[in-house]
């Protein structure tokens, strides 16, 4: 294992982020502070207690996924994407690091960065909500298992992008839309009865309801019901990017 | 007898229907300077990517100094660096730590690869350039920290596409010096170039490609003979 070139990608990925912090650090954390605000406190204030607690509290754990899941595709699939385009990822192709290191790089990398990204978000829950996680280890477990699947999900459609626009074909047609009707405004026990059935088959809904249990120590599903489809989903994507990194998928000609 | 740098046996590359590279086999020795030459779309950077893992091999086997690319890639590629003739380096960092970086890939840091980066750009006079991003770099410069970062790990195997593309006449000739003597002090060297007399004041034996297959493999000496290296090569490759 080539683990000091594993570090360096780490670290790689990292410089690029905070270079671009303005772009992919700062916006998802005053988005949020934007949605708390206006929804959690404003309107919110005339909502009933959902799940137990105010609806600015309740919306807190959705928001935090909301950026996690968004922050995490669209980095590493831009990194790999801009990496092909510019051909700067010829420096990993050529060294002796190996598509499980490669892709463990991006993966890792994309995990520091959600985990930032979610800590900053909790903070100011704590702050402007007071609202803090019940159980930390569900919490940063979640935090990790959404962070794999959408960093590896990133690498996925870097790799099979042939321009940016293809890679905010999967944000803007399933990723968010999903997002939103997953449960991240309201708890899918005040959706019809279809429809919370359907919302079964999302995995948005699965992921939001697991790391909300963190918060508020309950959920629409069992939580051993929603970590499982997390857990599968994450192994399934982390599965296929190292096929497509172990093949070379649009890397080696 | 020493094993070859690159042991090159029935060479295959398909792009669908298309054979960029027909069964080549050629071997360079430990310490040559070795020139491939060809025409646009012979296939000599196709070669050259299979050499590096950029390519994926149809058929065949390449060996470098003994390791297996494919069976045994890792041992394999700590043995070359690469030059490539685009400038593909990291636009997130600065050009120093482009050559760092890069030595961390090779599983490589600490003070003294800190040393060998400094070392290589004071040695291509690209030191005060340290702290900038390569986009702010001039041609010439770009070209010079094309080669700083193939060295940075120390391979014993150095591949040069096209080294001095589009740089001055003063750097050409320094570039030069600094190869032969590169070579001189051990290192095996493989030139891809377009400007003839270049590979025929540098290596010691050059291989002709042309559609895909070696048409000539001699000594420089030997191959051109009382002629230019642009009559033999125009009269090997005119299609």
């Amino acid at each position: 294992m080539n683990w000091i070139g594993l570090q360096t990608l780490i670290k790689r990925e990292l410089v690029r982020t905070f270079a671009i912090i303005n772009q992919v650090i700062w916006p998802p954390v005053i988005t949020t502070l934007l949605y708390v605000f206006v929804f959690g406190l404003a309107l919110g204030s005339r909502i009933q207690n959902v799940q137990g607690v105010s609806y600015a509290q309740f919306l807190i754990p959705g928001l935090i996924m909301l950026q996690v899941i968004d922050g995490t595709y669209s980095e590493s699939s831009s990194s790999v994407f801009q990496g092909r385009f510019m051909l700067s990822i010829q420096e990993l192709l050529i060294s002796p690091l190996s598509a499980l290191e490669m892709v463990a790089g991006y993966v890792v990398a994309g995990i520091l960065r959600a985990l930032f990204i979610a800590v900053i978000i909790t903070a100011l829950g704590i702050v402007f909500v007071h609202t803090a996680p019940l159980n930390y280890g569900l919490y940063f477990l979640v935090i990790v298992l959404v962070a794999t699947l959408f960093s590896a999900l990133g690498i996925i459609f870097g790799l099979l992008a042939e321009k940016f626009d293809h890679i905010a074909t999967l944000t803007t047609f399933a990723i968010t839309p999903l997002v939103f009707v997953g449960g991240v405004f309201t708890s899918v026990a005040f959706l019809p009865p279809l429809v919370q059935k359907i919302s079964m088959f999302n995995p948005m809904f699965h992921m939001i309801d697991a790391f909300r249990f963190s918060y508020t120590g309950r959920g629409d599903v069992p939580l051993a019901l929603s970590l499982g489809v997390v857990m599968f989903l994450a192994f399934a994507a982390l599965g296929t990017a190292l096929v497509m990194m172990d093949r070379g998928f649009k890397l080696r000609t | 007898m020493s094993v070859p740098a690159i042991d090159i046996r029935g060479l295959v590359k398909r792009y669908g229907d298309f054979t960029a590279v027909d069964g080549i086999s050629l071997a360079v020795a430990q310490g040559e300077f070795f020139g491939l030459l060809g025409p646009n779309g012979a296939g000599k950077t196709t070669t050259i990517n299979s050499i590096v893992g950029l390519s994926t091999i149809a058929a065949g086997s390449i060996e470098l100094f003994g390791h297996d690319v494919v069976r045994d890639w890792r041992a394999a590629r700590v043995t070359v660096g690469l030059a490539p003739q685009e400038y593909n380096f990291d636009r997130y960092l600065n050009i120093r730590d482009v050559l760092i970086y890069q030595a961390g890939y090779y599983g490589l840091r600490g003070p003294a690869i800190q040393r060998r980066a400094d070392a290589l750009l004071e040695r291509f006079d690209l030191t005060s350039k340290a702290k900038q991003v390569y986009t702010r770099l001039s041609g010439g410069m770009k070209r010079r920290l094309t080669l700083a970062r193939a060295l940075i790990h120390e391979p014993r195997l150095l591949i040069l596409d096209e080294p001095t593309a589009g740089v001055d006449v003063e750097l050409r000739l320094e570039l030069w010096a600094f190869l032969k003597q590169l070579n001189a002090d051990g290192t095996t060297i493989v030139l891809t170039t377009h400007y003839l007399e270049e590979a025929e004041e540098l290596c010691n034996r050059i291989g002709i490609i042309e559609t895909g297959k070696i048409v000539a493999l001699e000594t420089t000496r030997k191959l051109i003979g009382d002629r230019s290296l642009q009559d033999v090569f125009l009269e090997l490759t005119r299609r």
